[in-house]
């Protein structure tokens, strides 16, 4: 291969590695080239070898690379093959978007819908559909006050379809993504592998996850948890040097007739935190009801010293329960049976921090790290927001791990007081929690 | 230093000293290519398999000196890079000896060099073994672009000090804390998984010839069916299951049975919870069991 054709190759590689989240800068660039000079490009393997260890830095970034190289590197056939696919799909996806807005005409005039809410209506159960359509037919020959409806009645009849869709792409889009699919053939072929690896547990929201499929995402989330388990271990015997301490040192050096033979430095020591865990258990939370009961299970048994507690209308204290489950089942055979009246309430977080202060405030101390597993949508948001700075006054820190996707945290105005007092960070799926973990140093 | 051997070459080196890679784990063909490049090598992977191990193997290949840095949270620059000998400054003060100069107690003499500026001031090629990064904090990991970047350092009392030959970087991490964009670009990555069966059992006979073919497949297929099924809180190393089956050698066992996996497990599980967890969920003779079906 020619040196200019093998740049080539190798940009449009790193182009594949980029769309994936690999960043790789132009020094990574000349050492993958010096390393394909230096090995040679006979090999196949040698060279996936060269590549890995000069572009890819991290083992989150492995499956994506070993992917892309695979599809990237693959026969000329299966890569048409790949193109003309993605290709189809695109097509498929133009057809049906044109086809809509053609259905979808209110006298002859098309509505004014974008194209996520035309993609909302080609996404929706064939009865809604239809229910729509019927509006819309009915609309068209309908009258008001006698008088046969006209152009004029167009915007009510948008309105009620945006609301409607609205609706629907909530409901829809944490579940399918409303975009366009992507014309990129490879592109669209590692997404695919990746979906079918282990990292599609942990990109894939968690209440999405079939129970066949949990024995292996609650060994990742207990692989995760562990994390922050060696974490705060590791802090226990280990201070910082820091200053020289003239104090003690001038003290210590009195024997030596004021000679400073020994210094003292000033030790920067954080005392071992401890970690409560509280879980809503509302009716909003129930979908993630398996993630939170593998979180609580993954956090007590490798966690040592941490309090748990559930929330709905009001707090319960679960840790005794929870410690004295050796295994996940027995956890859920001990615990459950008394929580099952508590599932699936409303929430008043209010309420139940308010029971926290009262009856267990003696845990909320500066070493106290507080973990709240919530999407937020509780009533008596203000109060809780009261309750939650108060609680922030005690603790060392409070981590908010909330299931609700970021973007939709505008929408729920008691997230934006809440905030003010606490770390919250978007955590519905395993790798967002494996982020949320990586941060804990700065936090525990 | 840059080799004159071909990667094949440099393998066989590696083979000759007893440390045994396969194509697929890649260990030296990105070691290889770190030298070339002059590069840092940063090995990451899971407690146990065998990261430190390769810097000794290489420092052997190389016959050159391993120089180490075990890292640890609050780890400074006093300790990682040099230190003056303030209690011999002081003695040498005392002495009150006519025409001293402040400077003459900021020489060479009165240097603790660490082993960061060991590495540097070394006359022949050495390997520097920075181990377990992921344990210091942002800061020293900050510290230590500087010193990687240019191999020299400032000593503000004496001046630069370059290196006089480049040591041969090799950065270990257990994944503990993200290491920084920065760092890991300076760097040729690595990450190691477990070693596969058929690697394991080539060590074993390496490390112990005496032990039986039977055994070693059998403790290597064990170790790897507890890494595999179970979650241990602490997965066995390669260190350890070396030791389990020497522990069963001077037992004069030629193969597994439960009553000896029972007696001995304690080498490779070591704590009581993920010796419950064997017992809960497996047990000596099913551990037997499924090795034979692997």
């Amino acid at each position: 291969m020619e040196r200019s054709e093998l740049d080539r190759h190798l940009l449009e590689f790193i182009g594949l590695l980029r769309q994936g989240g690999i960043s790789v800068n132009l020094t990574e660039v000349q050492d993958a080239l010096q390393g394909l000079t230096l090995i040679g490009l006979e090999d196949k393997s040698r060279v996936e070898g060269v590549l890995q260890c000069t572009l890819v830095k991290s083992v989150n970034q492995l499956s994506w690379f070993q992917e892309a190289f695979r599809v990237f590197f693959a026969p000329p056939e299966a890569k048409a093959t790949w193109q003309k696919e993605a290709q189809e799909k695109v097509a498929s996806w133009e057809q049906g978007i044109a086809k809509t807005r053609e259905e979808l005409r209110f006298q002859g005039e098309e509505l004014n819908l974008t194209e996520e809410q035309i993609a909302t209506y080609l996404s929706l159960p064939e009865e809604e559909k239809e229910r729509l359509k019927q509006f819309l037919e009915r609309s068209e020959i309908g009258t008001r006050n006698g008088v046969q409806l006209d152009h004029s009645f167009q915007p009510v009849v948008e309105r009620m379809f945006h609301g409607s869709l609205e609706y629907w792409r909530r409901k829809l889009g944490e579940d399918m993504a409303l975009t366009p699919p992507g014309e990129e053939g490879l592109l669209s072929e590692v997404q695919r592998a990746m979906r079918h690896k282990e990292l599609h547990y942990l990109t894939k929201d968690l209440k999405d996850i079939p129970p066949e499929e949990w024995p292996t995402v609650s060994k990742l989330i207990r692989k995760l948890t562990r994390r922050l388990a060696t974490q705060v271990s590791r802090r226990l015997g280990q201070g910082k040097s820091g200053s020289l301490d003239m104090r003690r040192t001038v003290r210590e050096n009195l024997r030596y007739g004021g000679v400073l033979l020994k210094q003292n430095y000033r030790k920067r020591r954080k005392g071992k935190p401890k970690f409560i865990l509280l879980c809503d258990i509302s009716g909003s939370m129930l979908k993630y009801t398996e993630f939170i009961l593998q979180f609580m299970y993954g956090l007590t048994s490798l966690v040592t010293g941490i309090e748990t507690y559930v929330f709905a209308n009001h707090l319960m204290y679960i840790t005794p329960k929870l410690r004295g489950a050796q295994t996940f089942q027995g956890m859920l055979n001990t615990t459950l049976g008394d929580l099952v009246d508590e599932f699936g309430g409303g929430t008043n977080l209010a309420v139940s921090l308010e029971e926290l202060h009262k009856e267990y405030g003696n845990t909320l101390t500066r070493r106290t790290v507080l973990f709240i597993l919530s999407d937020g949508q509780t009533l008596e948001g203000e109060k809780a927001a009261f309750y939650l700075q108060k609680t922030r006054s005690k603790v060392r820190e409070i981590i908010w791990l909330n299931t609700l996707p970021e973007k939709k945290w505008k929408d729920v105005k008691a997230l934006e007081l809440f905030q003010a007092h606490c770390q919250m960070f978007e955590c519905n799926t395993l790798a967002q929690l494996q982020e949320v973990l990586k941060k804990s140093p700065g936090f525990v | 230093m840059k080799l004159t051997m071909s990667l094949d070459e440099f393998e066989k080196e590696l083979a000759k000293v007893g440390y045994i890679t396969e194509k697929e784990d890649r260990i030296a063909l990105t070691a290889y290519l770190a030298i070339q490049l002059e590069k840092p090598m940063l090995i990451a992977g899971p407690p146990g398999v065998g990261k430190t191990e390769i810097a000794k193997v290489l420092s052997q290949v190389f016959s050159a000196p391993l120089i180490r840095l075990q890292c640890y949270e609050g780890l400074d620059e006093n300790k990682a890079l040099y230190e003056w000998n303030y209690q011999r400054q002081l003695l040498k003060i005392q002495m009150k000896e006519e025409g001293l100069k402040e400077e003459d107690l900021f020489g060479l003499d009165y240097l603790l060099p660490r082993p960061l500026l060991q590495g540097l001031m070394s006359d022949n090629f050495s390997v520097l073994l920075i181990d377990e990064i992921d344990k210091t904090d942002a800061e020293f990991e900050a510290f230590l672009l500087e010193v990687l970047g240019e191999f020299q350092v400032t000593i503000p009392e004496m001046g630069t000090i370059k290196a006089k030959q480049r040591p041969f970087v090799i950065l270990t991490s257990n994944g503990e804390r993200e290491l920084s964009d920065a760092l890991r670009r300076r760097c040729v990555f690595l990450y190691i998984n477990p070693p596969s069966v058929d690697k394991e059992v080539k060590i074993l006979r390496t490390k112990h010839p005496d032990l039986p073919d039977k055994l070693a497949f059998q403790v290597a297929k064990a170790v790897s069916v507890l890494r595999e099924k179970l979650t241990l809180q602490k997965q066995p190393s390669i260190a350890e299951t070396m030791d389990w089956a020497k522990a069963l050698l001077v037992m004069g066992k030629t193969e597994l049975d439960p009553v000896w996996v029972d007696a001995t497990l304690n080498l490779l599980l070591k704590s009581k919870e993920d010796l419950d967890l064997f017992y809960r969920e497996m047990g000596a003779e099913k551990l037997i069991e499924e090795t034979k079906g692997m």
